[in-house]
């Protein structure tokens, strides 16, 4: 996630706490003021007041404002068709399954199909060993 | 393309990427935790144990055994053993990999392959064991029990596409074509979406159609290059393949007259199809390399080997046709 979206997911979570903190309140001093009332027992109507409809209006907005930062905050979507995506693999390599944050994907592994050609389970390590000294050779002789 | 992270296996790395890789050794092995308990308690304190630490464990053994660095390899072992115990089947093999890399001469080879035996007398199913006997007797240049190996542990496991991808390279070494196409057929049965199969199938059609039985080869191994290229956009090396084969088909019309008494399977395409194929190839050549060279910021997952070769080819094609 960006930090854009995780600063108004944050924002709009902290205006949802807010919003609830706000009728908790409203709750609250509804039976204050019917504990009061009873006690001085006045022929008042006793006419509870619904919720402010601006605490109503927060809320929403609220809740608005997390659903916009959490969906801006997912990530590249993947192609979906199967050249399309083995395509990805090939033209652009891992620079093509970056996440936003500008780092590889965990679980982008290339091209799975790899394997089948490289064949970890049976490598010939004396081989490379000996490879890799010549090209050691080659390198210090430049 | 190659991806240096530590999460991938490392055989396919240039010989600098793996030094660096494996120079980074000693900081690993230093900042990674050394062992981890398996008491509720310690692991809340110590850091905790992640999916890929082993991975990024048994890679950097397998650079680290590449650039000679003996020692982080025996560290790395280590912990793997810790973790996982002697009795685990891969770390019975990367053992067995560690003693072969190390062995000073041959008499210590045929030790390992001693105890890969006994190993496999006690478990025949060990499959790692079994994979690591035949890729050490191929290594020894025993090429013939390698095959005998490599077809007991596809009795064992006939559906390990790795093993039968193995064999099919092996025959291929030994110039025995058609039962290296077989094999690699087997690999296709178990991959069938596996585009750069595909693509080797048909470089061995084309290696095997210089010996012999040339037309029916040619027209297989345009039908694989053509689908290595149906199931991957853009792929160079389908593409490279595609221009080599209908290059060698429009060259050689005697083949083509020839009668085909067999079904439409080996029926070579008509001629215009093959121009067809041959103009789609050469601009998508052109193409990949234009856009690779001029630094597209797309088109640079290909590897500098492949675009010079495609160059040359579209080089050689170009001074060709210029008359």
């Amino acid at each position: 996630m960006t930090w854009i979206s995780k600063s108004t997911t944050a924002l709009g979570l902290v205006l949802l706490t807010h919003a609830c903190y706000s009728a908790h309140e409203h709750a609250a001093l509804q039976s204050y003021r019917a504990a009061s009332l009873s006690s001085l027992t006045t022929t008042q109507s006793g006419a509870t007041s619904s919720l402010p409809i601006d605490i109503a209006i927060e809320t929403i907005i609220a809740t608005f404002i997390v659903c916009l930062g959490l969906v801006s905050g997912t990530s590249q979507l993947r192609p979906i068709q199967w050249r399309v995506w083995a395509g990805k693999i090939e033209q652009e390599g891992e620079a093509g399954f970056k996440n936003s944050s500008g780092e590889v994907e965990k679980d982008f592994v290339g091209n799975p199909f790899r394997l089948l050609e490289s064949r970890p389970g049976f490598i010939d390590i004396r081989k490379q060993r000996r490879e890799f000294a010549a090209w050691i050779k080659d390198e210090s002789a430049k | 393309m190659s991806s240096s992270s530590l999460l991938h296996p490392p055989s396919h790395l240039s010989p600098a990427t793996a030094s660096q890789l494996s120079r980074q050794a000693p900081s690993i092995l230093e900042n990674s935790p050394g062992a981890i308990s398996a008491s509720v308690l310690q692991s809340v304190f110590s850091a905790s144990e992640t999916q890929e630490l082993w991975t990024v464990y048994e890679n950097l053994l397998l650079s680290c055994l590449r650039t000679h660095d003996d020692e982080s390899a025996h560290l790395c072992l280590g912990r793997l053993v810790n973790r996982f115990g002697n009795d685990n089947e891969r770390i019975m093999a990367l053992k067995g990999l560690l003693k072969e890399a190390t062995a000073p001469d041959d008499a210590a080879l045929d030790l390992v392959l001693q105890e890969y035996d006994q190993i496999l007398q006690v478990n025949p199913v060990n499959v790692p064991i079994a994979k690591r006997r035949a890729g050490l007797l191929r290594a020894m240049g025993r090429t013939s029990e390698a095959v005998n190996a490599l077809s007991s542990l596809l009795d064992m496991s006939p559906t390990d596409a790795e093993a039968w991808a193995e064999l099919a390279d092996l025959y291929l070494a030994q110039g025995l074509y058609s039962q290296a196409v077989f094999a690699q057929e087997e690999v296709l049965i178990l991959q069938p979406n596996a585009w750069n199969i595909h693509a080797r199938l048909g470089e061995i059609l084309l290696m095997a159609a210089k010996t012999s039985d040339a037309p029916k080869r040619l027209a297989e191994a345009l039908k694989r290059f053509c689908r290595s290229i149906e199931l991957c956009d853009n792929y160079l090396r389908g593409y490279y393949g595609l221009k080599l084969t209908t290059q060698q088909l429009l060259s050689e019309p005697s083949t083509r007259n020839s009668k085909l008494t067999e079904s439409e399977e080996w029926s070579i395409p008509a001629a215009s199809t093959l121009q067809k194929l041959d103009t789609v190839a050469t601009e998508k050549l052109a193409e990949i390399t234009r856009r690779n060279l001029a630094g597209e910021k797309d088109w640079q997952g290909y590897s500098d080997a492949e675009i010079a070769a495609a160059r040359e080819l579209l080089e050689s094609h170009s001074a060709a046709t210029v008359r």
